[in-house]
C-alpha cells in the first residue's frame, strides 16, 4: 500500500533511472519537440522513443501538445522539481553532511582551545 | 493509507540507521546540532547551503529549514518539532518537507562519548515502507542513483530555461 505521493516518486524516480530518457528529457529542457525531433538524435526506433515517452508521461514528466499532426513533446517541471526537493538519496545526504560536520568539529575544537589558552595566559 | 495499517508495517521495514565515529567530544556534537550558526556550517551535502535556518532549540519547540542548490533558487523547505532533547546525549525531532502529501519522519540523534571519542548515530524512521523506499536507493532499480545525480543539473536547466 502507498499513498498518492509515494507512488508519484516511484513512478518519476523509475522513469528517471533509464539513461535515454533522462537524455530527452535533457533535449526537452532545451524546449518542447516532435517525437520525429527526438528519434532523430537517439538512433532509436520511432516505437522505442514512444515508449520511453509513455513512461515520462505516466510519471507527469512530460505532456504531448493537441495539434493532431506534430503532437510536440515537453517537459512538466513540477514532478522533477518535487523529487529535487527530496535531495536525492537519504544516505548520501547524510553520508556528506556527516563528513562535513567532522571538519567543522575540528574547527570547533581549535576554537575551543583558542580560548582556553588565552584564558591560561592571563 | 489509514494510520492503523501505517502502524502494521513493522518498524525494521521503514528505519534507516546512520552512524559515524568523531574523534571529538559529545558537548560539541551536541553544540554543533543545537545552533543556526553551526548547522548552517554543516548540514546538508556540498553545494547546498541551508539558506533558510530558524530552530527553536527546546522540547516543543520548531525548527525549519531549506537549502539552495546549485540552481540558486531556494528548495521547499522542511522541518518539524524537538520531541526530546537530553543535552550532549539525545536528539529526538519530527521531520518532513513542506510539500503537501510529504510524509513524515522521526529521527533520534545519539552520541555516545567513550575516551574522549563520540559515536554519533542518526536513526531515521520513516511513515511508511513507500516513504522510506523513496528515500533510500536501496529501494530502488538500480541506476536511479546515477539519475539523481543528474536530476540537479536538470532541474537547473529548467530553472533556467523558466526564467528566460
Amino acid at each position: 500500500m502507498q499513498t498518492p505521493d509515494a507512488q508519484n516518486l516511484d513512478r518519476v524516480f523509475a522513469a528517471l533511472a533509464d539513461p535515454t530518457r533522462r537524455a530527452i528529457l535533457a533535449r526537452l529542457a532545451g524546449g518542447e519537440a516532435t517525437v520525429n525531433e527526438l528519434v532523430a538524435p537517439f538512433g532509436f526506433s520511432q516505437p522505442t522513443i514512444s515508449k520511453h515517452l509513455k513512461v515520462l508521461e505516466g510519471a507527469g514528466l512530460v505532456s504531448r501538445g493537441r495539434a493532431a499532426q506534430f503532437r510536440p513533446v515537453r517537459l512538466n517541471a513540477a514532478p522533477l522539481q518535487q523529487s529535487a526537493g527530496w535531495l536525492g538519496d537519504y544516505e548520501q545526504f547524510w553520508a556528506e553532511s556527516i563528513d562535513r560536520l567532522e571538519d567543522y568539529v575540528q574547527v570547533m575544537q581549535r576554537k575551543e582551545k583558542r580560548h582556553v589558552s588565552k584564558r591560561k595566559g592571563r | 493509507m489509514s494510520a492503523s495499517a501505517r502502524a502494521a508495517e513493522p518498524e525494521s521495514e521503514r528505519e534507516v540507521t546512520i552512524t559515524r565515529l568523531y574523534d571529538a567530544p559529545a558537548r560539541l556534537l551536541f553544540e554543533a546540532y543545537s545552533k543556526p550558526e553551526h548547522i548552517k556550517q554543516w548540514f546538508g551535502p556540498k553545494g547546498w547551503p541551508v539558506t533558510l535556518c530558524e530552530m527553536d532549540f527546546r522540547v516543543g519547540g520548531k525548527f525549519r529549514f531549506a537549502m539552495t542548490g546549485p540552481s540558486g533558487r531556494q528548495n521547499t523547505p522542511f522541518g518539524g518539532e524537538y520531541r526530546e532533547i537530553v543535552p550532549n546525549r539525545k536528539i529526538v525531532y519530527d521531520n518532513g518537507f513542506e510539500t503537501k502529501g510529504s510524509g513524515r519522519m522521526l529521527v533520534t540523534v545519539t552520541f555516545d562519548e567513550a575516551d574522549g571519542r563520540t559515536t554519533l548515530t542518526i536513526h531515521t524512521v520513516f511513515e511508511s515502507i513507500a516513504m522510506r523506499n523513496s528515500h533510500v536507493s536501496r529501494g530502488f532499480e538500480q541506476g536511479t542513483n546515477s539519475g539523481l545525480d543528474q536530476l540537479g543539473e536538470l532541474a537547473a536547466a529548467m530553472v533556467a530555461q523558466e526564467r528566460s
